[in-house]
């Protein structure tokens, strides 16, 4: 089974068309890999999808890394009890 | 010598500012209460030099003064436009006495008395029993023309009374100013013995001799009033017929609104609450025009609604409404969301309001920047004048464009859905609908606005269980 890292580069990959080998876990979404506003939204509401979990809005916005990301994501998973 | 006096002076008022750091806003909300328009808060004395001699105006002592409003939408309004039916008039009447409230701050509206259809006029909206605003008159300076204003039953007519030598001589023909005068002041007489008193309007005012016509004229008016009870003494109309009047400290007659207001009121001795300003938006100068003159003494400013009327229009009457308000601090029993009705009506009638039009227009509180959608969407308050959804029924919107990013597509749906507070949708949940928004203009060139109805048809199609729950019962 894919770890969360892998699965946050995946879907990382597909909302920014992406290859996810050129996704490393320091990259900025915005400033290293291009993300715009609107992206940035739209990797959030991919996120809760692939993991089935619900992200708070502004906190969610903030993470800046992907690898910040695979934390946050693992954090909520066990918060809200949903397996990764 | 000039030069030393303005170092020196310069010298004496410079100094440090220091910050005052703070944890917590200070929204100013004295001034900017939200659910009023922002206040206007004055302070006296202030002093105007006129004939080289300082003169003090009492800034402080105008919120309670009877300040009023008077309306001309029929007359000078009706003369920019094709003329308005009997029922078109009577139910803009009946609506600006609901705007008015009881206590009439919109006290009067002026009415031509010439055709069948005017006098009808007159008659439907006298019989509808509204106290305010009281119907008035207008009429040429023809002495026959009293008898209309007579059988009409009205207590007041204005009458053309033309100053500058442009009108005397160019268009009235007058051999000489006393021949002029000496005619004005028989159709004064003629409107005492009709007992009907008499609004003599100074058109031309600001292009006009003001020390050599004007003032000997009024001097003359005042003098004949004071032989006649009270309520018939002249009132007078100060004219702006095209717009030259400035509110400048330091400007000069004839067009210095102040030192108008000052001579007509100190000099002439013509009372406050007889005294009217009328303007023209000729250099868009006429709303600033029409709050001055109140300021400095008028009672009445005369107004059209939407500042509709002759060639670039009048003071409009929505605004120095919400300039009362700003001055007085208080609602004073106005309905204003009877604005809007008034809005819609005029435009279903055929009068032609900008989109960008203070208060009515129909984005005149729109954004279409996605950075102020942002500031909207955490508080309205940071990017709306006042709480234009309490006041006017129309809160802050965000037009949808490539501009309005996630958080202006986000604003739209709850206001479209009409939620608010902890209801209100986060961003993340209309990722769909901002995407196909940015696609409209990356991928297919869009040029235009996204209009409401594509909204709605794309909210439908791409949130539908929101749509279910907050428009399911809706067909």
């Amino acid at each position: 089974m894919a770890t969360v890292e892998e699965r946050v580069k995946a879907v990382t990959a597909r909302v920014l068309k992406l290859s996810p080998d050129q996704i490393k876990p320091e990259h900025s979404f915005t400033v290293d890999l291009g993300a715009e506003s609107v992206q940035s939204v739209e990797l959030v509401a991919m996120f809760e999808e692939e993991f089935g979990i619900e992200m708070d809005e502004e906190s969610a916005l903030a993470v800046e890394t992907v690898g910040k990301a695979v934390d946050y994501i693992t954090n909520a998973c066990r918060e809200q009890d949903v397996e990764q | 010598m000039a030069q030393e006096r303005q170092e020196r002076s310069s010298k004496r008022r410079r100094k440090r500012h220091h910050l005052t750091d703070a944890t917590k806003p200070n929204l100013l909300e004295d001034t900017f209460p939200y659910e009023l328009p922002p206040l206007i808060q004055l302070e006296g004395p202030v002093v105007e030099y006129i004939d080289g001699e300082p003169v003090e105006f009492d800034f402080g002592a105008v919120k309670d003064r009877d300040l009023l409003i008077s309306d001309t939408t029929f007359r000078d309004g009706q003369q920019a436009r094709p003329p308005y039916t009997i029922e078109q008039m009577v139910h803009i009447y009946d609506l600006m006495s609901r705007l008015s409230g009881p206590n009439g701050v919109i006290r009067q509206s002026e009415f031509f008395l010439y055709t069948k259809n005017d006098r009808e006029t007159l008659d439907r909206c006298r019989a509808l029993g509204h106290k305010y605003p009281e119907c008035t008159g207008w009429i040429r300076a023809f002495k026959g023309d009293f008898r209309l204003v007579k059988e009409a039953g009205l207590r007041e007519t204005g009458i053309l009374t033309s100053c500058s030598d442009y009108h005397v001589f160019h268009k009235l023909k007058f051999r000489s100013r006393r021949q002029c005068i000496d005619s004005y002041c028989e159709i004064v007489d003629a409107a005492f013995e009709a007992g009907v008193r008499p609004r003599c309007h100074l058109e031309d005012l600001t292009r006009a001799d003001i020390d050599g016509f004007v003032l000997p004229f009024v001097d003359k008016l005042m003098e004949m009033s004071r032989q006649v009870p009270e309520e018939l003494s002249v009132k007078i109309r100060l004219c702006d017929t095209l717009g030259f009047g400035v509110s400048y400290p330091g400007a000069e007659l004839p067009r210095s609104v102040p030192k108008l207001i000052y001579k007509l009121n100190r000099e002439c001795g013509v009372p406050s609450e007889r005294l009217e300003w009328h303007g023209h938006n000729d250099f868009h100068k006429v709303h600033v025009n029409a709050g001055t003159a109140w300021l400095y003494g008028c009672d009445f400013v005369n107004t059209t609604l939407f500042g509709f009327g002759e060639r670039t229009g009048n003071p409009p009457l929505e605004g120095a409404v919400f300039e009362y308000i700003a001055i007085k601090g208080d609602l004073c029993g106005i309905d204003t969301q009877v604005i809007t009705e008034l809005a819609d009506y005029m435009r279903s009638i055929g009068l032609p309001i900008p989109d960008n039009y203070p208060f009515v227009g129909r984005s005149f509180n729109t954004t279409r920047a996605g950075i102020h959608a942002d500031g909207l969407r955490q508080d309205e308050r940071i990017y709306n004048i006042f709480d234009t959804g309490e006041l006017l029924g129309r809160p802050p919107r965000v037009a949808i464009t490539d501009k309005s990013g996630a958080d202006g597509v986000t604003h739209w749906v709850n206001e479209f859905f009409g939620l608010k507070g902890e209801n209100r949708i986060n961003k993340i949940k209309v990722h769909k609908l901002a995407r196909w928004v940015i696609d409209q203009y990356d991928e297919h060139g869009r040029l235009t606005a996204i209009s409401d109805q594509e909204m709605e048809v794309k909210v439908k199609e791409l949130m539908p269980e929101y749509w279910a729950k907050y428009k399911g019962s809706e067909k």
